[in-house]
Order: structure tokens, then C-alpha cells, then sequence
């Protein structure tokens, strides 16, 4: 007898009495909701318009300059310090951690939502 | 450290942009009203030396690098830009 069926015939696992399905409208709606996939991911257009949100919103940058393809420095007259600041806020925006090494490298429009757009985690 | 200096950041940079992030990601933990503060304070001092500073004084930027950060090595002996 294999060791897996001697293990399985020892186990005894409780049996709850679980509620009928129609009697709690709010556990039906969340046991479905565990299969939804359909909100998982942004939009590209949803990370455009909030990433640009972001970088408008930036005390120190003219809003109707910028557009998807700004550069934070050479085109919005920002520094390294403020382009650290930008990321940190994108950060707290897309609910991301994102390491040192990468963050370096986002320092415009466009790269900052291929970034965002091409994590798993963005919300 | 302003727009002028293209994208590669040299060492000292880099140690420079690591410490600023270091003290913005340990203001979020702040309740808000302090956080703010904290931000506005750190963003002054950081922005005022890099105004006031010389660039190529690496001398005194490892100086003010090693106050905030007692235990760092500091290995990279470049020059700035």
C-alpha cells in the first residue's frame, strides 16, 4: 500500500454543515466574486490618465504641459530630487513598491506607464 | 544635481537621490500633518544644497552623506557629473 493511501486513510477531516447557498445573498455574491477575473488588470488608458494625473498634480509642474510623452526634466524643468518625488508618488498611486534600480531609469511620461502598465501588481 | 546633468547619474548622485527617497519613504509612516512637514523641511534642505553646493565639492557632499548616514561606507570615491 503506498504511504499516500496509509496517510489518507488515517485523516479524518471535520464536516461542517455549510449554509445553503440562497439563504445568505452576501456569501453567494462573495463566493462568486472569487471567480471573477475580469477587473484584475488596468487598462492602458486608465494608466495614462492617472499617471498623467499624478504628474499634473505635481506642485511644481505647469498642468498644461503635460502629455504623454513629456521628459520630467528636460521638458518640465524638473530635478533628480522632484523626478524621486514623482516616482515615490506613482508609487502611492498604483500601490507598487518599486525597487531603486528601476526607479532610476522612470524619468518621463512614457516610461512611467510602461512600467506601471506592464506590472502584475499596478491597482 | 540639476537638469543639466543628462541622465547618468554618477555614484555621489545616486547616494545623494538614495537618501532623500530614504527620508520620504520614512515620512509616509508619519501621521499627515508631520509628514507634510517632514517632506517640506527635507525637500528644502536637499534643494538648497544643491543649489549652494558645488558639484565637484564631493569632499564636503560625502561629509554631509556620512552625517545621515553614520555607518555608510562610501566606497565609491568618483567625481560627481
Amino acid at each position: 500500500m503506498s504511504l499516500r493511501a496509509a496517510v489518507l486513510r488515517h485523516i479524518r477531516l471535520p464536516v461542517q454543515t455549510l449554509p445553503a447557498i440562497g439563504s445568505r445573498p452576501q456569501s453567494q455574491l462573495s463566493f462568486l466574486r472569487l471567480f471573477s477575473s475580469h477587473d484584475d488588470h488596468l487598462t492602458k488608458e486608465e494608466v495614462i490618465d492617472r499617471v498623467l494625473d499624478v504628474v499634473k498634480s505635481f506642485p511644481k509642474v505647469e498642468p498644461s504641459q503635460v502629455t504623454p510623452d513629456v521628459h520630467f526634466q528636460k521638458d518640465l524643468g524638473l530635478d533628480s530630487l522632484d523626478n524621486v518625488e514623482i516616482v515615490m508618488a506613482l508609487e502611492e498611486e498604483f500601490k507598487l513598491e518599486i525597487p531603486d534600480k528601476e526607479a532610476d531609469k522612470i524619468d518621463s511620461c512614457n516610461l512611467a506607464i510602461e512600467y506601471i502598465y506592464n506590472h502584475p501588481m499596478a491597482g | 544635481m540639476g537638469a543639466s546633468k543628462g541622465q547618468r547619474l554618477s555614484g555621489m548622485q545616486k547616494q545623494v537621490l538614495s537618501l532623500y527617497k530614504g527620508f520620504l519613504r520614512a515620512a509616509r509612516s508619519k501621521p499627515a500633518e508631520e509628514r507634510h512637514q517632514i517632506e517640506s523641511i527635507v525637500s528644502a534642505e536637499f534643494h538648497r544644497n544643491s543649489k549652494q553646493v558645488d558639484g565637484k565639492n564631493f569632499l564636503y557632499i560625502e561629509y554631509l552623506l556620512r552625517r545621515e548616514n553614520p555607518g555608510f561606507p562610501l566606497d565609491e570615491r568618483e567625481q560627481p557629473g
